[in-house]
């Protein structure tokens, strides 16, 4: 029994200081004056985890916007309110589902690839060396990631969406037939900008820093051996994925706790 | 000005429950080639890396140049590793860097200058380990000799006036083996500079080390220059020396007798 | 490299275009973003069944404002409803009335502004009168009894 707790206590110590060693690593690479030369390295980076992520987000972002058209037109016909179809996957998405799978899929593949990355670097001496020329990696290599990561949450959940909501429109109008004005009318007259579209964007801006950040510190921290980097991607990919579940649920009831 | 360029004095570090230094004391001197040999797991990688100033000790001196490395600012330690170069046993090349933009990086962060100044010098580097026409090439192109001379030549874009080696001749073929010896050191001489290399090639290393250490269980064991040391009175120097297979390093891992488990399985 | 610089260019590009995209193809007047400001109206309803923050105010069809809060006042037991309505539908007269009505078959609560005559306007932070609350279902069964029982 007591062997049980010791092993409880030394796990929370663990990640207590995991959770110290993150935040270090997330300071140091944050902090710190731009210098000439990391224009390039964040170019070079928004260009790995951004555009590279695109296929995939569209391709999905389109999927599910058809999906959610199909079943949501299925249900609404039965109380003849087909046209609010429209609104319902607008509202759905803006608020929960572009935020959240955009942030699923961007831990899935940028994330992963970035901790993959960064403890290859690290197995390989890279950052070792990069330290003894004197060149600090945190500066180098894990601060245009981190910023990178940042920046580009946002701008692939506004991409997601406004795919999703056109692959509904796709169906439930040009499809379903879904009445146009209707459909887009209704979408229009109940989906508000600060409410809806603000607060889902705040939420990927959330995503998008806890998951960099994961990210980045599960590469740096990793192991420096094939098995450590195999077991850091495996983290970044779960600790994200609970993450952006979990913190959404928790913004939800901040943001929209007016549930009268 | 002394004439050691290193002097490690008391040196005490432990990792966890491992100590991995207890009281090592070493000199390296200036313009000589010096050798820390030992078995695996030494921690000689460790050592090169306190010097380096990437560790700190948990006490001891560390002098390097006449400064006290373990509690340099980080501006100080930056100027430092200016002068400073370590060759890894990985060779540790920017893997998304075309060997020529390797070499030059060095350059591009400690100075300002013009890109045809840069140009010229990681051309003259390259040259100097026989691989300036491989500057288009990426690392992943090169076979293990190859990065490891393009590593070389990078350590020495800045002209530094300390290299330390790490394992630089494990897992070579006899050429690129042949090779690394005499770019070692010719580069020691022409550039008046000071070496340290760690290695477990005792043949390789003491054909170009002025003199050697031997470290085992966190100190030094045996110094001098190849010849004492082959005749040290130590029986561990001896048996690491000569390669033999059983002596105060054992041969059999901790078990029973042979009798004992054969016959107790039956 | 400068593929690179092109590709990302065009990703925060599209982005952009998407956020604008979203916030005027997708979106509409909400509480507090009708460009020209807002202002702040009240309303007391003897029953607001169905009614919630966020719900549209309309004027001749048009959605103008939201319900920005509801609230009670202990006192005469009615509900009080503040409304923030656009700038742009500023004058208001003190009589316009202020219905809870039902948007289609299925649809939510909202409240519809039926202006009046007078010629004094009601100004930021006004009290609407004339009012007419919710009519559950309830209610329209009561009603629609008592007239077939007129009849």
């Amino acid at each position: 029994m007591l062997r049980y707790l010791r092993l409880l206590g030394q796990w929370a110590l663990g990640w207590i200081g995991a959770l110290g060693r993150a935040s270090t690593v997330g300071f140091q690479s944050l902090a710190g004056l731009p210098r000439r030369g990391d224009m390039t390295l964040l170019l070079k980076q928004v260009y790995q985890i951004g555009v590279l992520s695109l296929i995939i987000i569209v391709l999905s972002a389109f999927s599910i916007g058809a999906v959610l058209a199909l079943q949501g037109y299925t249900q609404l016909a039965r109380v003849g309110a087909e046209e609010s179809v429209g609104l319902g996957v607008a509202l759905v998405l803006l608020r929960e589902l572009g935020p959240v799978v955009t942030g699923l899929l961007f831990a899935g593949r940028a994330g992963s690839a970035v901790t993959a990355e960064i403890g290859l670097m690290k197995a390989t001496d890279q950052l070792s060396s990069m330290e003894m020329m004197g060149v600090d990696p945190l500066h180098r290599i894990v601060a245009p990631r981190l910023w990178a990561g940042i920046i580009c949450m946002p701008l692939l959940t506004a991409i997601f969406n406004s795919v999703a909501i056109g692959g509904s429109a796709i169906v439930g109008v040009d499809w379903l037939g879904v009445d146009a004005g209707g459909f887009w009318g209704g979408m229009q007259d109940g989906v508000q900008r600060w409410e809806d579209i603000g607060k889902g964007m705040i939420k990927s801006g959330v995503f998008g820093v806890v998951i960099s950040w994961i990210a980045v510190f599960q590469g740096y921290d990793s192991t420096p051996t094939a098995e450590g980097i195999s077991v850091a991607t495996t983290k970044t990919v779960v600790y994200s994925s609970v993450a952006v579940l979990a913190l959404d649920f928790i913004l939800t009831l901040v943001m929209y706790g007016d549930f009268n | 000005m002394t004439d050691n360029l290193i002097e490690i004095e008391g040196l005490r570090f432990s990792r966890g429950d491992r100590i991995i230094f207890d009281g090592l004391d070493l000199v390296v001197p200036r313009g000589r080639i010096t050798a820390l040999m030992g078995p695996s797991g030494t921690g000689k990688t460790t050592l090169l890396r306190i010097i380096g100033g990437q560790i700190r000790p948990d006490s001891g001196r560390v002098i390097v140049d006449g400064l006290d490395v373990p509690n340099l600012s980080r501006g100080e330690l930056f100027e430092l590793r200016k002068n400073m170069g370590m060759l890894f046993q990985s060779s540790a090349l920017f893997t998304d860097l075309s060997v020529f933009e390797n070499v030059a990086f060095p350059l591009r962060v400690h100075t300002n200058l013009p890109d045809e100044m840069i140009r010229d010098l990681v051309l003259m580097k390259l040259n100097s380990v026989g691989l300036r026409g491989a500057r288009d090439l990426m690392p992943s192109q090169l076979s293990g000799g190859m990065a490891r001379r393009v590593a070389l030549a990078r350590t020495i874009a800045l002209d530094p006036k300390f290299i330390m080696y790490d394992e630089p001749f494990t897992g070579q073929d006899p050429i690129a083996m042949g090779v690394l010896v005499s770019l070692i050191r010719g580069l020691n001489e022409s550039l008046a500079m000071t070496s340290l290399v760690v290695s477990h090639d005792i043949h390789e290393t003491a054909s170009i080390a002025d003199q050697m250490y031997i470290i085992s269980d966190g100190r030094v064991i045996g110094e001098g220059t190849p010849d004492i040391l082959r005749d040290h009175p130590s029986t561990m120097v001896r048996q690491f020396m000569l390669g033999s297979p059983d002596g105060p390093v054992p041969f059999h891992y901790p078990a029973d007798t042979f009798l004992d488990d054969v016959m107790g399985d039956a | 490299m400068r593929t690179i610089e092109i590709s990302v260019g065009a990703f925060v590009l599209a982005g952009i275009l998407c956020l604008v995209f979203l916030a005027f193809r997708v979106s509409g007047v909400g509480v507090g973003d009708t460009s020209g400001g807002s202002y702040l109206l009240n309303a007391k309803f003897n029953d607001v069944a169905g009614l919630r923050v966020r719900s549209k105010v309309s004027l001749a069809g048009v959605t103008i404002g939201r319900v920005a809060k509801i609230g009670v006042d202990s006192e005469t037991a009615e509900a009080i409803v503040t409304m923030q309505v656009s700038q742009e539908v500023a004058n208001l007269p003190v009589d316009t009335g202020a219905r809870i009505q039902t948007e289609g078959f299925l649809g939510g609560r909202y409240i519809s502004l039926i202006p009046g005559g007078e010629e004094t306007v009601l100004h930021n932070g006004d009290t609407i009168t004339n009012t007419q609350g919710a009519l559950g279902l309830e209610g329209l069964i009561d009603t629609f009894i008592s007239k077939m029982g007129s009849k």
